[in-house]
């Protein structure tokens, strides 16, 4: 009984120190860090960190392609192009506007207005061609201004070939002497309207409204 | 003898039960970069953030992730320009890793050194300061990270010729639980 007794003080006595050396050992990692300035300080992490696999990426989704990243540069390329080309035509586009002839206008004024009005149509030609051409990138949805800016070329581009047809008409009734009449008298109103929706397509992508 | 020799390799295993290794898995997340340009202030916002975080020793090492293209501006012409010029096709992932000690994940604020990967550049960013607050077994962590085109070699995109300003802070906004 006496040696039970014993036996039960001495295992008791282990327990409570092999607990408080337990207790000791947990909390070793904080005393490692003694104030708090260490304790809330990091380094980066090591090989015992987990992996993009542990994340649930697949290789798909981790792994790089050269071929993607060669078709967004081409794309970012052409597109830069589309952009400063759009910028350099609204110059021709503001001048052939400026020098539009009025209604007594003689032939000479006509034809400065006629040739700017080539050189808009073959800037703007060259500048939607650009964006037409450039690659298309799978399963983008579009949104934001982008859409108004396509959604206006459906205005602007038609308005780009219907212009300088009436106003082809326009001229030759007026060189037989004759006042513009018909479907050419809309050339200025065709041509405004045109105007308007390419200044507001360049204004759709330019300003965050 | 056999219980007491029981009870002692019970009591020698129980520091080691307690210490067992714990883990941090991401819940939730908001990152967003910002930019400026003279005619536009944008941000970039993704939740497709992914993350874990392993204890082991009193250290905590964390590993975030997330796909490139996640980030949403609002405009998805922009985003697929800032996809090319990270070279998202090329490194389609960004990462970040850091490392804490396990203490930390009952402070109010945190300073941790990152190593972040984006853009195919490897970039360390040392003390960056982050808010912690709990709720629950959650946590959550805010801050900012104060990221610069410069420090991966971005070429800064531009609009109508003017490039945006070397500054891109990424605001991160994650909440964690343990596992």
């Amino acid at each position: 009984m006496v040696t039970t007794e014993i036996d039960m003080k001495t295992v008791t006595t282990h327990l409570l120190i092999l607990f408080c050396l337990s207790a000791l050992v947990i909390q070793m990692p904080s005393l490692a860090f003694a104030d708090e300035a260490a304790a809330n300080s990091s380094s980066p992490a090591t090989e015992s960190a987990p992996s993009l696999q542990d994340l649930g990426f697949s290789q798909a989704q981790t792994q790089g392609n050269a071929q993607d990243q060669a078709t967004l540069d081409k794309r970012s390329h052409m597109l830069k192009i589309h952009q400063r080309w759009g910028l350099a035509t609204t110059a021709p586009l503001i001048a052939t506007l400026l020098l539009a002839p009025g209604g007594k206008s003689n032939s000479s004024a006509r034809s400065l207005h006629g040739g700017l009005g080539i050189i808009t149509a073959g800037m703007y030609f060259t500048t939607a061609s650009y964006a037409i051409r450039a690659p298309k990138i799978p399963g983008t949805k579009e949104k934001g201004p982008i859409r108004l800016h396509k959604a206006l070329a459906w205005i602007h581009g038609p308005g780009m070939i219907v212009t300088p047809i009436l106003g082809a008409m326009a001229d030759e009734q007026r060189n037989a002497g004759q006042k513009v009449h018909g479907i050419a008298s809309a050339h200025g109103a065709v041509g405004g309207i045109t105007i308007a929706a390419y200044l507001a397509s360049i204004l759709a992508v330019s300003i965050k409204f | 003898m056999n219980w007491k020799t029981t009870i002692t390799v019970v009591a020698l295993a129980l520091p080691n039960l307690a210490r067992a290794d714990s883990r941090w898995v991401l819940e939730s997340s908001t990152l967003t970069y910002h930019i400026s340009h003279p005619l536009h202030q944008v941000d970039g916002i993704s939740h497709d953030a992914r993350g874990k975080g392993t204890c082991h020793a009193g250290q905590c090492d964390f590993l975030i992730a997330a796909p490139v293209k996640s980030f949403d501006s609002g405009d998805s012409n922009r985003d697929l320009h800032m996809l090319q010029v990270t070279r998202g096709g090329q490194y389609p992932m960004v990462t970040v890793r850091t490392r804490l000690p396990e203490s930390a994940s009952s402070l109010s604020s945190v300073t941790a050194d990152l190593d972040i990967e984006f853009a195919g550049q490897k970039v360390p960013y040392k003390q960056v300061a982050f808010q912690r607050s709990t709720d629950g077994a959650r946590s959550r962590i805010t801050g900012t990270v104060p990221c610069t085109v410069a420090d991966f070699k971005i070429d800064p995109p531009s609009l109508l010729t003017v490039p945006i300003k070397n500054e891109m802070p990424i605001r991160v906004d994650m909440t964690w639980r343990t596992e």
